[in-house]
């Protein structure tokens, strides 16, 4: 280890010295989508966003969508019940943050959360990150940002690529991408198996942390150009994991998920001025579990299955250079089909928005957008947005965003009638209430009502945010860029759980209600500094205060206690002592070493993420989380890797992600300790 | 009229912890004692009494079955604690609330009905307020409740009397703040602070605690034995 240590220090330090006298290649301005729906440089954006590239993605080794994302500034990954990962982005949870592949959104949030560690990133072409409320363009779920996978689109010839990756724990990850293009009709097909024999932190039970599991997944674009000015794309997306599912060591079975998704869109460029794109996008996520008792004969049986259609027909017209437009309309249409639901609802939302991004003059940039969103279940929302951006000199410009963003209720929140078999308590969707309850009584499992069925004759508001961003992006030289971005998200009509009544087994019922105000705000900062064609350095911070309007005002109002060991007398906590909502880090870092050796053909780097402490629960039994309570430790991760590359088409890899092997057996379970690997790359 | 208070409580044996407080306390009634003196004209006789109650032992048969995980039918004596004498006791009037295991009832009002659950023959009460010991100085007589045929007055289930249930390691803890403020079967006050609900109130509840040593209370009070009295001061 330490021998691999100086090797580094020994290239990073010829790497300094050679700095002086290579040549400074400037960087190509990149462009994005996500942030206008139109090709925007990222550069001239007044709304924070980030794009991570391909060359990043291949040069981390990454395999899944979590891997890559976990290492960038004020993102982290949030381990779910079962494996799967969601995002957390400005503080906020992962069913905020809006998941889009190539423009269209990803479902089979069952329990709320995305699973991102589904998503193999072997054929994306760049990760576009929008931070700040973006409904104004993409409607619900959009409330803390969006991040858009655009995946590698046919380019012209006949190309193949072979990848292979093994890694402990027996994660395989093979894949395969075969390319083609010639005159009108390209196609591009790529071929993803996963597997791992999964892990265990904890040897004390006879469960593992991750059982293993294997998944396929298959994504095939094509694309016809009818002529210059017309193009169709289709894409088809197919995916498919299994895992073993034990829950005691009695009770085995297997877990299942299937995911389709198809994606037609026809683009015409009338003229200079006008073109339009004719959209059909359908998706369907269905997940199924079963356990099994000892002797064969089945305990449980679990299903999901949720369908979305989204036809969409959008126009832009630009006016001229200055002045541009984008606008459209479509129909969201969800169905869902789910065990322990007392009906299969259909959500149907028809929505129209307009854009509109001006020049004001050489110096200011303004985008005005508004979109609205009509609902079968909900009262309709509203979404407008505000950006600018003025550019005092070449170096220096400053850019602020304010914007509207919601999500609606899931079926879950709503639809949701389940009894925990084990345990005992019932949980219960907002408007299954008023029949599941009379139904509990008559069955006498209800000792009394807490909250009255009349409270839930109304409609359950969905969760907003209007969030602000102010933030500068200063270039201090062709090689040294920094900006910085200050956010506030202020959340009303946050849904959470309450008890509702108990019952006679002496467990309660739970049900969905809009309760809590809470509000994420902090500033994030961000650095690349390039001294050379060869190094590249690139550093993140990100600091966040995520906190509860409600629990504030009971600290202020002294009406929260908690004790210094769990049998000494109470006493009362002060304003300052409550720390805020639960899994939010105050401070998030990293820092990250591209070195190149064009000269050997290598390409090593060397990354650093950072998280500090922060609350899993509230250990101390007020129901909030202060600074008395016990929290899981601040941690730092370094990953390392080294790339070869021999006669141009084949590359070698090899990597260490967590050097340190730092694991959190208590608390974190997603982080399973030192993987070592091997890679092997052939293009063709 | 002092050594009145420094009345034993057998029962109670956590003696080393109880020497220690009821030294501090025999200190503190001398000063105090000493100021009551000069103005003698206040009809106010008695001390307010302050005691700590360790390991009141308050067993129950039934619960959720730990092979099954299945509720089953609860059962099994309500151990019964008179604040005058500061100790338990098995008398069928001379009580003012009781336990069993985390169930917690006053001696008055109506039975809920539940298996061997005792007669309510006295005048008790209770409410649950938000504060410190210190914190808690006059009994507000409008807020208290008594056992119904509908439920207890203090509300069983996590967070909804006066503890917290937490699932991950199946322990319950006292919810911090939560000041129980009683009234005794014949109309007296009393406010209880609830400690621990294991063994010798450890401070760390291990999961071996949790399975063997449940169901002992450890709890502070501050008993008012002056009639009409609302104080605690």
């Amino acid at each position: 280890m330490k021998k691999v240590a100086l090797v580094l220090i020994t290239i990073f330090n010829l790497g300094f010295t050679n700095a002086q006298d290579s040549l400074i290649t400037h960087e190509l301005n990149e462009v994005l989508i996500t942030a206008t729906r139109t090709i925007r440089q990222l550069s001239s954006l007044p709304m924070p966003a980030q794009i991570i590239s391909k060359k990043d993605i291949k040069s981390s080794n990454s395999v899944r969508l979590n891997d890559i994302l976990n290492e960038q500034t004020g993102l982290t990954t949030v381990p779910d019940f079962g494996g799967g990962e969601g995002i957390q982005l400005q503080g906020l949870d992962s069913q905020y943050t809006l998941i889009l592949v190539d423009g269209v959104p990803l479902i089979g949030r069952s329990a709320g959360t995305l699973d991102i560690s589904r998503i193999s990133v072997g054929n994306i072409k760049q990760i576009e990150i929008v931070k700040g409320a973006s409904s104004s363009l993409y409607g619900s779920e959009a409330l803390g940002g969006v991040i858009n996978i655009i995946t590698e689109t046919p380019k012209l010839g006949l190309k193949g690529e072979l990848n292979y990756r093994l890694g402990t724990f027996n994660v395989n990850d093979i894949s395969t991408t075969i390319n083609y293009k010639k005159e009108k009709f390209g196609i591009n097909t790529y071929l993803n198996h996963y597997s791992s024999n999964g892990y265990d932190l904890n040897d004390n039970d006879n469960l593992n942390t991750v059982e293993p599991f294997s998944n396929y997944t298959l994504n095939t674009k094509i694309t016809y150009d009818f002529s210059e000015n017309t193009n169709l794309l289709l894409t088809g997306k197919y995916f498919t994991q299994n895992q073993n599912y034990i829950a005691s060591t009695s009770l085995k079975g297997e877990s299942e998920i299937n995911e389709w998704n198809s994606h037609a869109k026809l683009s015409h460029t009338y003229s200079k001025k006008w073109s339009s794109y004719f959209e059909f996008y359908a998706t369907r996520y269905k997940a199924k579990d079963f356990l099994n008792e000892d002797n064969g004969s089945r305990f449980s049986n679990s299903f999901y299955n949720q369908l979305l259609m989204r036809p969409e027909i959008r126009a832009t017209y630009n006016l001229n250079a200055a002045n541009n437009f984008i606008g459209g309309i479509g129909l969201s249409h969800e169905t869902l089909d789910r065990t322990d639901f007392t009906i299969q609802p259909k959500f149907n939302s028809p929505y129209i928005y307009l854009q509109y991004d001006v020049d004001l003059n050489e110096k200011i940039n303004l985008i005005l957008g508004a979109r609205f969103d009509s609902h079968n279940k909900y009262k309709s929302q509203f979404s407008p947005k505000a950006a600018i951006r003025y550019e005092i000199s070449n170096k220096l410009a400053v850019k602020t965003s304010i914007g509207y963003g919601f999500k609606v209720p899931d079926f879950r929140q709503l639809y949701f009638d389940f009894t925990n078999a084990t345990v005992g308590y019932t949980v219960l969707g907002y408007n299954a209430v008023n029949t599941a309850i009379p139904k509990l009584e008559e069955q006498g499992e209800i000792a009394n009502i807490v909250v009255p069925i009349s409270e839930f004759e109304n409609e359950l508001n969905p969760e907003n945010s209007v969030s602000i961003n102010i933030g500068l992006d200063f270039k201090a030289s062709p090689e040294i860029k920094f900006s910085l971005n200050t956010f506030r998200n202020n959340i009303d009509d946050l849904i959470d759980t309450r008890v509702i009544a108990n019952k006679t087994n002496g467990q309660n019922v739970f049900s969905y209600y809009n309760v809590n105000r809470v509000y994420t705000q902090g500033l994030e900062f961000n650095t690349t500094w390039k001294p050379s064609y060869k190094l590249k350095i690139s550093g993140g911070y990100q600091l966040l205060f995520a906190k509860d309007k409600n629990a504030e005002k009971a600290f202020k109002n002294g009406e929260v206690f908690a004790r210094e060991n769990p049998t000494s007398p109470s006493f009362q906590l002060k304003k300052d002592d409550y720390f805020g909502l639960y899994n939010r880090s105050r401070h998030m870092a990293n820092l990250k070493l591209f070195y190149d050796l064009p000269q050997w053909n290598l390409d090593t780097n060397l990354r650093g993420t950072y998280r500090s402490k922060y609350g899993l629960i509230d250990s101390n039994g007020n129901s909030y989380l202060d600074t008395y309570d016990d929290f899981v430790n601040g941690y730092t991760i370094i990953d390392f890797a080294i790339n070869k590359t021999l006669h141009n088409n084949y590359q070698l890899g090899f990597g260490i992600d967590n050097l340190f092997n730092f694991t959190d057996t208590q608390n974190i379970s997603n982080i399973a300790g030192r993987i070592i690997y091997g890679k092997l790359n052939i293009q063709f | 009229m002092k050594s009145q208070i420094l009345k034993n409580n057998s029962k109670t044996i956590n003696n080393m912890n109880n020497t220690i407080k009821l030294f501090s306390l025999l200190v503190l009634l001398i000063s105090f004692g000493s100021c009551t003196t000069d103005d003698d004209n206040t009809q106010s006789s008695l001390e307010v009494e302050t005691n700590t109650v360790s390991n009141l032992y308050a067993p129950q048969q039934g619960g959720i079955d730990p092979n099954t995980g299945q509720p089953l039918p609860v059962s099994g004596e309500f151990i019964k604690f008179d604040f005058a004498t500061g100790a338990s006791t098995t008398s069928e009037t001379d009580w003012d609330i009781a336990f069993r295991g985390s169930t917690i009832i006053v001696n008055g009002g109506e039975s809920f009905g539940a298996t061997d659950e005792p007669e309510r023959t006295g005048d008790a009460a209770v409410y649950i307020t938000s504060g410190t010991m210190a914190s808690v100085q006059l009994v507000d007589t409008s807020l208290f409740i008594q056992d119904s045929t509908e439920g207890y007055a203090i509300t069983t289930g996590s967070g909804n009397g006066w503890y917290t249930y937490n699932p991950s390691n199946n322990t319950i803890a006292p919810t911090p703040g939560k000041i129980l403020v009683f009234k005794t079967r014949n109309g007296l006050y009393a406010k209880v602070e609830i400690l621990s609900y294991y063994k010798d109130a450890p401070s760390e509840i291990t999961p071996e605690i949790a399975a063997n040593d449940s169901r002992h209370y450890t709890f502070n009070y501050v008993y008012q034995p002056n009639m009409g009295e609302t104080s605690f001061e």
